[in-house]
């Protein structure tokens, strides 16, 4: 045994320490630091516990915020107006009025050439047919309930009153007495 | 780490066992993830009209409604609006706004006739307690060429002056004026 050459510090699993590579470079503090030497530890425990509170408030918050419905279908082509003193929006068809399209709920529903040609309140068959169908459906859907009328009418802000009263009167004689107008919403201190 | 300690003695299976707290963060990160990119920020709003025309008869309605006063805004002017207050078609009063426009980014408001407005529904309007179930009208007179972007920013200035309004035992502050077209 005494005989036998010894083996390398890389075989042998314990050994003498030898000379420390840089040992001579003056990182005694670091080395206190790690070691202790009464200075604060080093290692600090991550705050698991108030981060996912932070994260549970956020979900229940996007939760509660969270929309099935999706975002309101507003034409590309609409350019609406802003109003200060406007309300939350409701359920309810939507009427838009395009340059000279018609639409209900994104289907077609009449032009306001005949409108615009008449150079008078006129009646748009199309929508007015379109409205009732709607409401009449409502009707056997809901039975006994009172139909609330509500319909939303979506302007481009360009489109002259006259298209605006026939349709809203269109929409009136078709059953939908509540009708209101999409708005963007204008800050009050704006 | 947040852990459980059940005993785990007498030779059997520790039952000591670390929830994983990182597995539920990084779910928890996922559902954020999700919600925040399917959130929906809806900066839309209505305003509302009423339209006078006879709906289907009601059994809750009256025959003929008792004449209340009105208040009809005049836009057809280029340089004043007209609020006139009526009872029926009798005038009981006129008041002249100069037409101000105040553009705020883009948008066209009348902050001068929604403050005449509100002085003029304090002073004359019929329906201001809560219990009120009923509202005053306004009736909005326009040519049929006004954009309706001009039409809006006369019917959100009519809408400035508010009331209380008790419903349900629920007390909201709601316009004080329910709108319509005159249709001449």
């Amino acid at each position: 045994m005494s005989g036998e050459k010894p083996l390398s510090r890389f075989h042998q699993p314990i050994n003498v320490p030898g000379r420390r590579l840089l040992h001579h470079i003056g990182l005694g503090f670091v080395r206190k630091k790690v070691v202790g030497g009464g200075g604060r530890a080093m290692n600090t425990e991550i705050p698991l516990i108030p981060f996912i509170d932070f994260l549970l408030c956020i979900v229940l918050f996007l939760l509660a915020s969270f929309s099935a419905t999706g975002e309101l279908p507003v034409d590309k082509n609409v350019k609406l107006p802003n109003a200060q003193n406007a309300v939350d929006m409701l359920e309810a068809p939507i009427v838009a009025v395009s340059g000279t399209h018609i639409l209900v709920d994104g289907i077609p529903a009449g032009s306001t050439r005949a409108i615009v040609d008449a150079n008078r309140l006129t009646r748009v068959d199309e929508l007015h047919n379109v409205l009732k169908a709607k409401r009449d459906l409502w009707t056997q859907i809901n039975p006994g309930k009172p139909f609330p009328g509500n319909v939303i009418l979506q302007v481009d802000r360009k489109v002259p009153a006259l298209v605006v009263k026939s349709v809203f009167q269109t929409a009136a004689f078709a059953g939908y007495p509540a009708v209101s107008f999409m708005v963007g919403r204008m800050a009050a201190d704006e | 780490m947040a852990g459980i300690d059940v005993g785990g003695h007498g030779g059997k299976r520790a039952s000591n066992h670390e929830i994983p707290l990182i597995p539920f963060i990084d779910f928890l990160l996922c559902l954020v993830m999700f919600l925040l990119v399917t959130a929906v920020w809806s900066h839309m709003a209505r305003i509302e009209a009423d339209a006078k025309v006879p709906g289907p008869p009601r059994e809750d309605e009256q025959d003929e409604p008792p004449k209340d006063k009105e208040l009809h805004v005049e836009m057809r002017g280029e340089n004043h609006f007209q609020l006139v207050w009526k009872e029926g078609s009798t005038v009981i009063n006129t008041i002249d706004v100069p037409r101000k426009p105040v553009e705020v980014s883009g948008d066209i408001t009348y902050p001068e006739l929604g403050k005449k407005i509100e002085s003029e529904w304090k002073a004359n309007g019929a329906h201001r307690a809560a219990t009120d179930k009923k509202f005053d009208r306004a009736v909005l007179h326009t040519d049929n060429s006004t954009p309706f972007a001009d039409v809006i920013a006369v019917l959100d200035a009519i809408y400035v002056p508010t009331r209380e309004f008790t419903v349900g035992g629920q007390t909201e502050t709601v316009p004080a004026f329910h709108v319509t077209f005159a249709t001449n």
